[in-house]
């Protein structure tokens, strides 16, 4: 996940001694080589990314079943469809709720956790429990995605399930069909999502609290300001950058969401649960339109580079503010 | 490298390509047992050497156990030896288009029966002709007509006409479990019409017992709705919706009547409206464990029902008064085009068709298409098998309902869904199915 946006860690950190020295005597005629250093990342992106990323694109604008099957040049075609699809924009449309599971809710929930966990329990229990709850919370981001979805489906099972069970034997009569009905699929997957990104953000801003001066809060405490003062004063503002990489990289993954939804619900029930990802893989394997998926695949690709760079100027508009007000 | 696996990639989607059948049903003759012989085929006298067998079928399984048969005879009548190697039904969906480009291939070959599959394959040229050797050896005749569908695909891929690609040895069908103790504690007749079925299933209701066990998320709800179209259709219907050899109406006849009856046993209680979001694996799950005392589902799960059900016993029946049921051929024997063995390969598969093979796999229950079912001593394969022969005698198979355009599938379970949640009525559920399988089918057709 990290290394969808590795260059946005705030170089402002910690900057390396080197970087911001002048170019010495001895370095100019060495530039050459360190193009070659470039040339592995270079074939990798162009082999990995650009090549497939232009046979998509090209793909896109034609009508073609896969195969050895006549590929037929249609244009703008399929991207016209899209507009009038009502399963592309409700794909998009639950694109919005996953950055609520996936982004929103876990970043707030992780900033209070990390605080609780290096503040109160790392000074008041010991650093070993605040470790060993941190493993505890980072645990579903080790699990596999296959695995913890077979275990989600049988708490959710509507008949079977620990979930209605526990609720029948609190005298629920007709407890929800969890992942049958619409409306219910969507909050419960999303349930699974929060559950499952809540220890990123917390690892990420436990580490970062890590670094803020201790002298700072010292300096706040003498003057008087209390825990909730000292976090909206001195936490939050500290661990900004974190906050931004958190923000992108797992906006990122809620875009392209697409194992929980295949584990969990493969979109359904009648729809409710689809996502891009999914839809594009829909049109590729099931239904066979090559062209057609690959429509979706830009049209996603495109969302996720406006989002990334929406994001990154802010941080570069928030990193600016802050130089100059120091 | 990395290019070619991409282009892998996007080969794999090629893969997935799932067109339908257009044009009749073919002229192959009807009638089941028989079998052909071992050594028999053009070529006489036939020496072979190695020949290589890919498939993936577990090693308890009938088919696996048949095979063995099948090998064993054929080692001894020709002399050569059968490698088998063993494969996974994913890597070999995924792979096969790539792999049989090669010079490494094996003589012979499962592969899963249907248009996006082995239909997909025949029409790229990977795999052999066999219209010679199925003459040759008589296939043509030993096979059933509707057994023989799942056979042919013309240079489109979509099954029923064109030239033999591959062939089955064994066959698959939906039917209907039911748990014998449940419908004698609550004293109520295990029925042989459909209107006794209808009663049956409304005194469990009166009973306070749901009486379906059933599974919404995944193929069993479309099946079982499948089962109801077929009730009120004939063989034109199915060659229309599958073959697409005339119109399909959406808002009348077998369609619209079977939808209404299923909304109908939906409203009536016959079904938990839970099921939407269960699994089939829930459905086999609860009936096994005798919470349901009907369960309307494929043959495949018969070995693990006779297996594993312990506290009742276990009763079937054809769908009462079905003339028409869910149901196809197994899984195909093919001969890659790039096979080097490919006259000892097309033995083989007839032995695999001969009494011997096909008797192993009646005996274990595995539906032989030209076996005979008096070898069988467990009662329940017994059933079965003479369910199985019945409707194959009376060109009853009528495939799956997912299977006439691609992309069905989601289609027909989330038509199940709205049934179940009753977000749509049957009119408008059928409507959203009618409109997609309209299209899928212009799309093939070019109409």
């Amino acid at each position: 996940m990290s290394n969808d946006a590795p260059s946005i860690i705030d170089p402002t950190a910690a900057p390396a001694p080197s970087r911001g020295r002048a170019p010495t005597p001895g370095r100019r005629p060495s530039t050459r080589v360190y193009w070659l250093y470039l040339l592995p990342g270079g074939i990798a992106l162009t082999v990995v990314i650009i090549v497939p990323f232009a046979m998509n694109l090209w793909y896109s604008l034609h009508k073609w079943k896969g195969g050895l099957a006549p590929m037929r040049w249609i244009g703008f075609d399929n991207y016209v469809d899209l507009m009038s699809d009502d399963a592309f924009w409700r794909s998009f449309q639950n694109s919005l709720w996953m950055i609520v599971a996936m982004v929103i809710v876990p970043t707030l929930v992780g900033i209070v956790l990390a605080a609780v966990l290096f503040d109160v329990v790392g000074k008041n229990i010991g650093t070993r429990t605040a470790s060993f709850l941190r493993a505890v919370y980072y645990l579903p981001q080790i699990l596999p995605i296959a695995v913890a979805g077979i275990v989600w489906n049988w708490i959710f099972n509507a008949e079977t399930g620990a979930l209605n069970e526990i609720l029948r034997s609190l005298g629920v009569t007709d407890p929800p069909n969890w992942l049958g009905v619409p409306g219910l699929a969507l909050p419960a997957v999303m349930i699974v999502l929060v559950w499952i990104q809540i220890g990123y953000p917390t690892v990420i801003f436990m580490s970062a609290l890590q670094r803020v001066d201790p002298e700072l809060y010292e300096a706040a405490e003498i003057d008087g300001a209390g825990w909730y003062r000292r976090f909206r004063a001195i936490t939050i503002p500290q661990i900004r950058p974190e906050t931004f990489v958190i923000t992108l990289t797992c906006t990122i993954a809620a875009l392209k969401v697409f194992a929980p939804i295949y584990v969990l619900t493969r979109g359904g029930p009648e729809g409710s649960t689809l996502v891009p990802s999914y839809y594009t893989f829909l049109n590729f394997f099931d239904k066979s339109k090559i062209g057609y998926g690959a429509a979706v695949a830009t049209v996603l690709t495109f969302v996720i580079i406006v989002v990334a760079v929406v994001i990154q100027s802010l941080q570069a508009r928030a990193e600016r503010r802050e130089e100059e007000g120091r | 490298m990395r290019i070619r696996s991409a282009l892998s990639a996007v080969a794999v989607g090629a893969l997935a390509v799932t067109m339908a059948a257009c044009g009749s049903g073919n002229g192959g003759s009807t009638g089941d047992g028989g079998g052909s012989d071992a050594s028999g085929g053009a070529d006489g006298e036939l020496s072979c050497g190695e020949i290589t067998f890919w498939h993936y079928e577990g090693d308890d399984s009938a088919m696996n156990q048949s095979w063995l048969v099948a090998i064993d005879e054929w080692e001894a009548a020709t002399g050569g030896t059968v490698t088998v190697e063993k494969q996974t039904f994913e890597q070999l969906q995924k792979n096969a288009k790539i792999v049989l480009t090669g010079d490494d291939v094996p003589d012979v070959m499962e592969y899963n029966k249907g248009n996006g599959t082995a239909g997909q394959l025949a029409s790229q040229g990977l795999l052999t002709e066999l219209d010679d050797y199925a003459a040759d050896y008589g296939w043509d005749s030993v096979l059933p007509s509707s057994i023989q569908t799942t056979a042919r695909y013309d240079e489109d891929g979509l099954m029923g006409s064109g030239p033999w690609f591959g062939v089955p040895t064994y066959g698959e069908y939906v039917t209907v479990y039911y748990n014998e103790e449940m419908f004698a504690d609550n004293g109520i007749e295990v029925p042989t019409t459909f209107a006794e079925l209808e009663a049956a299933l409304d005194a469990f209701v009166a009973a306070g017992i749901t009486p379906l066990a059933e599974a919404g998320a995944e193929y069993p709800m479309g099946q079982l709705w499948y089962q109801l179209v077929l009730h009120h259709a004939d063989r034109d219907f199915v060659d229309a919706f599958q073959l697409f050899d005339g119109d399909v109406d959406f808002t009348s006849g077998p369609l619209k009547d079977g939808t209404d009856t299923l909304q109908e046993w939906i409203d009536k209680g016959y079904i938990n409206p839970n099921a939407s979001g269960l699994t089939a694996e829930d459905m086999g799950v609860a009936f096994i464990a005798g919470k349901y005392p009907v369960m309307v589902s494929g043959s495949w799960w018969f070995g693990r029902l006779n297996a594993e059900i312990s506290d009742f016993t276990l009763g079937q029946m054809i769908f009462p008064e079905n003339s028409l049921n869910a149901g196809s051929s197994g899984n195909l024997l093919v001969i890659p085009t790039n096979a080097k063995e490919k006259d000892c390969a097309a033995s083989f598969i007839d032995t695999a068709l001969a009494q011997g093979a096909q008797n192993k796999l009646a005996e274990l229950g595995g539906l032989p298409v030209a076996g005979d079912a008096s070898v069988i001593t467990d009662e329940n394969v017994k059933v079965l098998t003479q369910n199985w022969d019945a409707i194959v005698a009376d060109d009853g198979l009528a495939f799956y309902p997912d299977w006439p355009v691609a992309g069905f599938y989601d289609q027909v379970v989330s038509f199940g869904q709205s049934l179940l949640n009753g977000s749509k009525t049957p009119d408008q559920a059928l409507d959203t199915l009618g409109t997609f399988y309209q299209e899928g089918r212009a799309d093939i057709t070019g109409e």
